[in-house]
């Protein structure tokens, strides 16, 4: 019988809030849902699931994507082979999918942000969400990486909580080991905690106009952050950046200068109780996204709320 | 190129007049003598000191002895390029000039968006009897400052009834600061694309709006047996004799600012001189420097597009003081890049900057 | 030290309005420039500074059409010794294909290897799967997301992923292995006009695709669509000074500026 196997993403004892996007997807593809998840003792979701396999892998081994290649092995064992694999769109996930796709010689789409039952085909971004293709897979079982925000409001709560079944897991291998986690650097400045974020990006064309945002950030009492590519060139200083890779923030006021929307930044900024936009592009996809918006020249906004709020 | 730049900083008799005669030197760790000095013993130079330079080109001019230190600190930018060692932001300029045919990255595909603003028609080059191009340059195709100034431009040869066309898309950025970075092989990519479009068209006249882009067309393109001019040497005796009208009148003191490389670097400072005062109830004055000896704005030499590390006074805010002193409202210019770096300093000291044909468009 | 590295060349649609065709067939590039994949840039930048270290040399090599050897002459002058063209004219949308044709390439050219780099994800079709697909095809060990690269010794490399909200995690990687560079790791340097015609003067080996196993593509594209016009936001019009006086009463209602 064909079941969905979603492959929950933990770290650090956390079983991430991503998760539940599969877990809507999962619902969506309607399947039995198993949920597959590593030994350790933290929340899961196991009354969004049919299922629940408990691999007798701690946390370190399971994210290993050459040993979750293994545990796969020992689910198909146990279970017969799913119709779909699911991992979250993440640093671990994307890199567990990809593997175990080559490995097992499976299809796999990545960042699936939609899914259309009928046509039976997944939504792919492509060009930074400018256009989407939608993909079939031409085989089971197929993997999915699934996109945070895309789904969550389709996890289904059943009737009780689904029982762990433990799954014995296989030896980890030697050719990849963990060594250790390495926190960021500290310093005084959580944008998470911020209220009022001023947040820049690729946009404001180049470090010396930095200076101005931070006397605007100043002037507004508000805190400067920024985008990918501005802490990539060393703009700013990687605790500022906002995004699947730097923090995810939900301020009450979130003003974006510059900024034109990857999803990977949206994704950090999306639940802020108000999203304003400042783009000189009118097709900037952070519109999408954004309560209020103005289209012009970000140099010549901040130079003029600098003056108006000054003055 | 470089045989010749060896035997020419030999006949360096390190007089210093370059230096004297630099806008950078004095206030920033600058020193064009210096730099000579160094290239003629072949002696290391600290990397950050050749972004300083502006290309104003005041040192080549008022050297006796024809060493062209403007170019002996291209030389020097040529081999940091090469080297892969140059600023982050203008690796970005030079990257996007290479993709899309500007520095800022903007799509070449909208090059041509700025006559969305106009209400009738401007033919491709191509299309015109006279073959007479307009050249608009980068920052006035896309930055929505400078956007008004072809804007106004087009309106104004109408008015005078002068034909022209534009390449639109088919505009490559002239490539005059791309060769003052440095970057040698980018800016004859650009050469080579632009003169096959002047080629295939058959241009005959080139008007550029930038006196950067006049310079490298005029100068710096070989010899195409193309006439090139800044516009207002086309407009200025269409004003002169009346063939634009201008019924209306700006009456306030305006000084004119001379762009280097419109002023002492091509000798054209009579016709934006004639268009201001031809133009009713304005008083037109002059800066002490001015002429061929105006003060550079820093805008030129790749400086419009990355900050140097020392902290200085700009020329920029020194010009307006000197504007707000000699009692002007408005300092005039016929230079986008003049325009961009006068602007903010002189907000902030309540004077307007306006580029000529935004003086014009107000009286016609 | 052998690094193989691998560098596509892309649309470049960053500041491009994309127009989908007929039916949802193909989406117009014809007016759209091309350049290097952004984090090809950073890999090939990596690769060239690890042999600078520790000895040993660098190939590049794309999957494409003809005009990739942009992108190879582009590494060449970074510090790569050769590039390798794998020549097709097929847009392979499946990562898998690509996976296969370069392990296919790889394993029959006898190409050698202890360290092959791709880049997490192409800015095109951003499926960021091609490393781990190959790996997992080789039977390689891999890491992708991959940040720094701090210690590179005969059998092993110590490198750090980076993970979510800033953290990192170091991670043991013995070679021969795969890894997928993330954006970041360095600055890559500039490359100079002259310099990509001086790469010219160093030979690019063409190889046509079809010479090599890719197996048949596991998924399909059935077609591209626009995405869905959300809410969109409330636009602020009117004059500069204006918009901003509006922008500054909306601060006030959120309570955040007095």
């Amino acid at each position: 019988m064909s079941y969905t196997l979603i492959v929950a993403e933990v770290r650090r004892g956390v079983f991430e809030e991503r998760n539940l996007d599969s877990l809507g997807l999962g619902a969506l593809l309607g399947d039995e849902a198993v949920l597959l998840v590593p030994d350790g003792a933290y929340e899961a979701a196991d009354k969004l699931v049919d299922a629940v396999l408990k691999i007798k892998a701690p946390e370190e081994v399971y994210l290993n994507p050459m040993n979750m290649g293994k545990i796969l092995e020992a689910v198909f064992a146990a279970r017969g082979k799913p119709d779909h694999i699911l991992f979250t769109q993440s640093s671990s996930g994307m890199e567990a999918a990809a593997y175990a796709a080559g490995l097992f010689g499976m299809p796999v789409i990545t960042d699936v942000s939609g899914y259309d039952k009928d046509a039976g085909v997944f939504l792919k971004s492509y060009y930074s969400d400018k256009v989407f293709g939608q993909f079939k897979a031409a085989g089971a079982p197929a993997i999915l990486t699934v996109r945070s925000g895309s789904f969550r409001e389709f996890a289904a709560e059943k009737a009780a909580a689904a029982a762990a079944e433990a799954i014995e897991g296989a030896a980890a291998v030697e050719t990849r080991t963990f060594v250790e986690y390495v926190e960021e650097e500290k310093t005084d400045i959580d944008i998470t905690k911020a209220e009022f974020l001023l947040s820049v990006g690729r946009g404001i064309g180049n470090q010396d106009e930095v200076a101005g945002y931070e006397e605007l950030a100043g002037v507004l009492k508000a805190v400067l952050s920024g985008s990918r590519p501005v802490i990539d060139k060393l703009w700013l200083p990687k605790a500022r950046q906002v995004g699947t890779s730097g923090k995810t923030v939900k301020p009450k006021v979130y003003l974006a200068m510059g900024i034109s929307g990857a999803f990977q930044h949206i994704a950090g900024m999306k639940d802020s109780d108000c999203i304003i936009a400042v783009n000189k592009d009118p097709g900037a996809p952070i519109f999408q996204y954004a309560h209020y918006g103005i289209i012009g020249d970000i140099h010549k906004v901040r130079d003029k709320l600098k003056e108006l709020a000054k003055g | 190129m470089l045989e010749q730049a060896a035997t020419r900083v030999l006949t360096c008799i390190q007089c210093g007049k370059c230096t004297g005669s630099c806008p950078e030197s004095g206030r920033t760790p600058f020193n064009v003598r210096m730099l000579v000095r160094k290239k003629q013993f072949q002696s290391a130079v600290d990397e950050a000191l050749p972004w300083y330079c502006t290309s104003c080109g005041a040192c080549t001019i008022r050297c006796p002895r024809d060493v062209k230190p403007s170019e002996v600190v291209i030389e020097l930018r040529a081999k940091l390029v090469e080297d892969g060692d140059i600023p982050v932001a203008l690796q970005k300029a030079l990257e996007n000039t290479f993709v899309q045919k500007n520095p800022w990255g903007r799509s070449r595909n909208k090059r041509a968006d700025w006559l969305e603003k106009l209400d009738f028609e401007v033919p491709h080059v191509s299309e015109t009897e006279s073959k007479r191009l307009l050249f608009v340059c980068c920052i006035q195709a896309y930055d929505p400052r400078c956007m008004v100034i072809p804007v106004n431009v087009a309106r104004l040869f109408k008015a005078g009834g002068l034909e022209f066309g534009i390449l639109g898309e088919q505009e490559a950025c002239c490539g005059n600061e791309i060769r003052r970075i440095g970057e040698a092989g980018l800016f004859e990519e650009l050469e080579e694309e632009n003169k096959a479009a002047f080629e295939e068209y058959g241009v005959k006249e080139i008007v550029a709006l930038s006196p950067h882009c006049m310079n490298a067309l005029k100068k710096e393109y070989g010899d195409t047996g193309i006439k090139v001019v800044h516009y207002t040497e086309l407009l200025a005796p269409l004003v002169e004799e009346g063939a634009i009208k201008l019924p209306g009148s700006f009456g306030k003191k305006v000084i004119y600012h001379d762009p280097c490389f419109l002023g002492k670097q091509n000798g054209v400072f009579d016709e934006p001189r004639s268009i201001l005062s031809a133009v009713p109830g304005l008083t037109l004055l002059e800066f002490s420097r001015s002429r061929e000896v105006s003060l550079c704005c820093e805008g030129g030499g790749g400086r419009m597009f990355f900050e140097v590390e020392a902290t200085y006074q700009r020329n920029a805010e020194v010009r307006v003081l000197d504007a707000v002193d000699k009692g002007a409202e408005v300092i005039a210019t016929a230079c986008p890049f003049c325009v961009m770096t006068l602007e903010d300093p002189a907000t902030e000291k309540g004077l307007a900057v306006k580029e000529l044909s935004e003086i014009l468009t107000e009286v016609l | 030290m052998n690094i193989l590295v691998f560098t596509k060349r892309v649309a470049a649609t960053q500041e491009e309005e994309l127009r989908i065709t007929g039916e949802g067939q193909a989406v117009d590039l014809s007016k759209v420039p091309f350049k290097v994949n952004d984090w090809d840039n950073y890999s090939v930048e990596e690769a060239v500074r690890i042999v600078d270290k520790s000895g040993g040399s660098v190939t590049a090599i794309s999957i494409g059409d003809a005009e990739s050897d942009e992108v190879l002459r582009r590494a060449i002058a970074m510090g790569a010794r050769d590039g390798f063209l794998v020549e097709t004219g097929d847009v392979l949308n499946d990562p898998f294909t690509r996976g296969e044709l370069i392990r296919s390439f790889v394993d029959k050219e006898k190409v050698p290897f202890d360290i092959i780099l791709t880049g997490v994800q192409s800015e095109d079709d951003q499926f960021g799967a091609v490393g781990g697909i190959l790996a997992g095809l080789m039977g390689l060990p891999y890491a992708s997301m991959v940040i720094g690269i701090d210690a590179v010794e005969k059998d092993h490399v110590i490198i750090r992923r980076e993970l979510e909200g800033g953290l990192q995690e170091k991670v043991k990687v013995a070679t021969p292995c795969v890894l997928s560079i993330q954006s970041g790791i360095n600055e890559p340097r500039y490359v100079s006009i002259m310099g990509i015609r001086k790469a010219s003067k160093v030979e690019r080996k063409v190889f046509k695709a079809d010479g090599y196993e890719k197996g048949s593509p596991k998924i399909e594209l059935i077609k591209w669509v626009y995405p869905e016009k959300k809410g969109g936001a409330t636009m602020l019009d009117g004059e500069l000074a204006d918009v901003c006086g509006q922008l500054l009463g909306i601060l006030k209602e959120k309570g955040v500026y007095q």
